[in-house]
């Protein structure tokens, strides 16, 4: 991985890319797919949210988020961008591919949406198979890169049924923060019921949230070897620092106070979103950071004399 | 039905790393790609203390987890067992190389392609013939030597082995070499908690 040094490459446990057995870190996805997960699942939290509640502006920013930078980060990514294309081929077995349908649905139908509700272009009886599809596409999309990485059953701390449900939470949360922080700068967002629903709906999202960061660090910590190690760097080593204070701190508790005690405000609701944010990218950066491949050769499968 | 595999004997393995660089010749693998390494453990306290030797190569899973979540079909099983990658089909997602919990998927760098082992951009004969076969970018891994299997001769590192740690054959014909020892010496295959059924055995 690009940006762990030799030095954390080797720090005790682990043998970096040496000829020895023992805990290597995964290097193939970095910050630029870090960066292309969180803008698809805090697009498509917000394109959701946003449908729901027939928020024009929120949709438009959904769409970009997720069809301009999701993609952009994702081409950044890739060893042969050109053929990229190719992903489509394999949705019977393969969610990136999946994914990626799920983004041409989303995309696509969430376009033709938005021009039906600026121009008028789209005839009534298409208007709700549409949306469907649309937010169908969304749904896919904000969850399947949690279920392309529980699918890795090489690196522990990610093959959890928990990485779907951290997708989807933290793309809603995120969602929801952008949402509420449209109505502080003004927008005429929802009807005051309904944005009352997603105010009360948020700090449940960041409690839902942590329960699930902690049963994660609690499933690596009873886990293999690898996903032991994953805990240990989490909670003790160089991975400590962003993940305590930076994913925990900044981005989970910190904005619960604010919500909790704080008076709203612009003030207050632009940094507790802000908070979301910045704790949501760091989860996805850390998280990637701190994939670790189980020794290939375990001492418990009776290969040490 | 053929199902090509490979046992390994830990207790005739010298770690001499001769399969590795006879691997490296044979696929032409720019500096620091490997397709098989030997790893080296140490166990126990001084003053008894044992280093082990340990052949590691793509375990051509029967439920290859490559394959699985290969997006673009690049990732494919032959009719043998033997899983391939077809390079110009490969986008170099990267989705293979997390999934794979053997870390045996290696990424064809642009620059070591294009610049050479001297750095330079002038890529030697041996260089300029081998190095065409890779697609710069994707991602790539060990096929057995296919070339070689398909001309009926082992696989490079199997040839090369002088002490004969490397066994290679027809996991599906009871009477093949591998087969008779991963029976007799009760092969164990690596991480099997991953289940991914790898055809590679280790036996001590």
């Amino acid at each position: 991985m690009a940006h762990i040094s030799l030095k954390n490459m080797l720090r005790p446990g682990f043998v970096g890319r040496s000829f020895k057995s023992g805990c290597r870190f995964q290097r193939h996805w970095d910050t630029p797919m870090a960066s292309a997960f969180f803008c698809g699942e805090t697009g498509a939290g917000l394109f959701i949210l946003s449908m729901l509640l027939d928020f024009l502006p929120g949709i438009l920013l959904g769409l970009v988020i997720t069809g301009v930078g999701k993609t952009f980060f994702h081409l950044t990514h890739m060893g042969a961008p050109h053929k990229s294309w190719r992903a489509i081929l394999r949705p019977d077995r393969s969610w990136v591919s999946r994914g990626l349908w799920g983004i041409i649905f989303f995309v696509g139908f969430g376009v033709i949406h938005v021009m039906g509700e600026l121009f008028g272009v789209l005839p009534a009886a298409f208007e709700m198979p549409v949306f469907l599809l649309a937010l169908a596409g969304a749904m896919v999309v904000i969850v399947y890169q949690g279920f392309a990485m529980s699918h890795s059953t090489a690196i522990s701390l990610w093959s959890s049924g928990l990485m779907p449900v951290a997708s989807l939470l933290y793309g809603l949360l995120a969602g929801a923060s952008l949402v509420m922080m449209f109505a502080a700068s003004g927008f005429a967002v929802a009807d005051e019921g309904r944005l009352a629903v997603v105010a009360t709906a948020e700090p449940l999202l960041i409690v839902a949230v942590a329960m699930v960061l902690l049963s994660l660090l609690h499933g690596a910590k009873h886990g293999s070897k690898g996903a032991q190690q994953s805990y240990e760097l989490l909670t003790r080593d160089f991975l400590a620092q962003p993940f305590l204070l930076g994913v925990l701190g900044v981005g989970v508790i910190l904005p619960l106070l604010i919500l909790l005690l704080a008076p709203a405000g612009f003030i207050t609701t632009a940094v507790a979103t802000g908070a979301i944010l910045f704790g949501f990218y760091l989860f996805r950066v850390v998280i990637f950071k701190a994939g670790v491949l189980d020794p290939i050769l375990n001492p418990a499968n009776g290969f040490f004399r | 039905m053929t199902s090509y595999g490979m046992v390994f004997d830990i207790k005739r393995c010298i770690g001499c790393n001769a399969c590795t660089v006879a691997c490296k010749q044979e696929n032409s693998l720019p500096d620091g790609m490997f397709f098989t390494r030997t790893l080296s453990a140490e166990s126990g306290e001084y003053p008894n203390v044992s280093r082990t030797y340990l052949p590691t190569i793509c375990n051509h899973c029967e439920d290859a987890p490559c394959e699985r979540v290969c997006p673009s079909g690049a990732t494919y099983t032959r009719d043998d067992g033997i899983v391939m990658v077809d390079g110009t089909k490969c986008i170099g997602c990267g989705s293979c190389a997390v999934a794979c919990p053997y870390d045996m998927r290696t990424k064809v760098e642009p620059d070591l392609i294009r610049n050479g082992l001297f750095g330079d951009g002038n890529l030697t004969p041996f260089e300029e013939q081998g190095y065409s076969r890779f697609e710069c970018g994707t991602f790539t891994k060990c096929d057995f030597c296919s070339e070689r299997v398909d001309a009926g001769k082992d696989p490079a590192c199997v040839a090369t082995c002088p002490t004969n740690a490397r066994i290679f054959g027809d996991l599906d014909d009871p009477d093949s070499k591998a087969s008779r020892l991963i029976r007799e010496r009760m092969g164990r295959q690596p991480l099997p908690e991953k289940n991914t059924r790898p055809k590679v055995f280790y036996i001590d």
